[in-house]
């Protein structure tokens, strides 16, 4: 009797086809985007998405096309902190166009696609009893379509902002095996620097991700009155010597940034010169230098 | 996933697809030397899972459509894209395509399946658990009604009444 291997196909399905053929359209897709980032912590609360934001905006200002993937599908927050939430998407024979910020940078997020404020992802099935498990092949085919139906254009650099999770990465990883790198995100306290350095070793030891730097995130409190700087969180507690070697910027609290993530409008462009904007600018410019090099 | 004929040691080939009952999906496969044909039934665990890889039983030869997995999959999308895109395609598809793959034809009558408001042969709804159903919001109510008729067949209710949405509550997650 013939075994598996002796059988020239699957029935007719051609699900390796199927399959490779959405590997294509990635691959097509990404032709056009020079560089890849991730940005990713591990941890949830450190202000993935607000780094991503004004990364993006910092490295448009700078006179890149950009392009950001919302990549939370479940807890999207990107298309409200860049101000394009009530954005349409328009839907081509050849993909989908992207909402564009007032500066010019992309983005998609499944913010976009959802019917109303209070609406959650839920996917339309018979049942939802033991949806835990497809749920998770459903939110990386959605990602996948993310990165490989939207019309980019030509892209300098595509950032994704991760959710938390150190199995995020992975995902992606197989998603975009060119990617050009992660920046990995923690703020000042143990807790985080514990998850984080899960993450920062699942990208570098394991998948071979480049870690283009770390980003300590409110690391410190600038004072409005005298501008002294005060620790925020725990100030016996310094940043892990392994993050110090690789640290690409450390951003300081500001409570304008946080109101102009909810506002949606530009803080770099707002406050050019608060400290916040100008280690966000000098970050972009060692992104940019990560990738000439 | 291969099928052997064990009579002629031949591979079996890919017949049709069913319409979907109860979000489980029936194929067929036949023997192209002796015509035996076998049913392959895909439970509604399995048919999902296939629908969230976006593969097809049967092969694809449709272009792929732009975000077509999450348009055609998510429950709780903007409502004006998503018809505006299937009700054109769909049109479109059926003037100028005759091959169309059955299992998209399937995952567009799982749709229909699941949003056709009166179903004939469910359990009836009682005006006071209409009215319950109508305070669900609006984004999560097909899910839910379809969850509670799931419930009350299950159970032998003829009638869906405000005792029987109590009892179904439990079932899935959206409260009402």
């Amino acid at each position: 009797m013939k075994t598996y291997k002796d059988l020239p196909s699957d029935a007719g399905s051609n699900i390796i086809g199927q399959v490779t053929a959405q590997v294509n359209r990635l691959q097509k897709r990404l032709a056009s985007v020079k560089h890849t980032v991730a940005i990713m912590s591990g941890k949830g609360g450190v202000g993935k998405s607000s780094l991503t934001a004004n990364l993006a905006t910092a490295l448009t200002l700078k006179g890149n096309t950009v392009g950001v993937v919302d990549a939370d599908i479940n807890g999207p927050t990107l298309a409200k902190m860049m101000g394009v939430r009530s954005a349409t998407l328009e839907y081509t024979s050849i993909g989908v166009k992207p909402a564009i910020t007032a500066l010019g940078t992309k983005l998609i997020s499944m913010d976009l696609l959802l019917a109303e404020d209070d609406a959650p992802v839920i996917w339309n099935a018979h049942t939802q009893k033991d949806a835990f498990t497809w749920r998770s092949s459903m939110e990386v085919g959605a990602l996948r379509e993310f990165i490989s139906d939207t019309e980019w254009g030509e892209l300098d650099y595509l950032l994704l902002d991760l959710p938390p999770g150190t199995d995020r990465l992975p995902n992606v990883a197989e998603l975009i095996p060119n990617l050009g790198g992660v920046v990995v995100v923690t703020i000042p306290s143990e807790v985080s620097q514990l998850i984080v350095k899960k993450s920062v070793t699942m990208a570098k030891d394991i998948l071979n991700v480049p870690i283009i730097g770390v980003v300590e995130n409110m690391a410190f409190y600038v004072c409005q009155h005298c501008g002294e700087e005060e620790p925020l969180f725990s100030a016996e507690e310094p940043l892990d010597s392994a993050f110090q070697q690789a640290i690409l910027g450390s951003i300081p609290f500001d409570p304008k940034l946080a109101r102009a993530s909810d506002n949606g409008t530009s803080y770099l462009g707002e406050y050019p010169d608060a400290p916040a904007s100008k280690v966000l600018m000098q970050m972009a410019e060692k992104i940019q230098a990560f990738f000439e090099n | 996933m291969k099928f052997l004929c064990t009579d002629c040691d031949t591979a079996m080939k890919f017949k049709d697809v069913t319409r979907p009952e109860q979000g489980s999906v029936t194929a067929l496969f036949e023997c192209p030397d002796c015509f035996t044909e076998i049913a392959m039934y895909l439970n509604p665990s399995e048919t999902q899972m296939l629908k969230s890889l976006d593969l097809k039983l049967g092969g694809n030869n449709e272009a792929a459509q732009p975000m077509q997995m999450v348009r055609s999959q998510l429950e709780t999308a903007k409502s004006e894209p998503m018809s505006s895109m299937f009700s054109s395609e769909t049109s479109s598809d059926e003037t100028t395509e005759g091959g169309k793959c059955p299992f998209t034809s399937v995952i567009s009558d799982t749709f229909q399946e699941e949003s056709v408001p009166d179903e004939p042969t469910g359990p009836v709804w009682t005006p006071e658990a209409l009215e319950r159903l109508e305070r669900i919001p609006s984004f999560v109510r097909p899910m839910a009604k379809m969850g509670i008729e799931s419930f009350a067949k299950d159970n032998g209710h003829d009638e869906i009444t405000g005792e029987v949405m109590d009892a179904a509550r439990g079932n899935f997650p959206a409260q009402f």
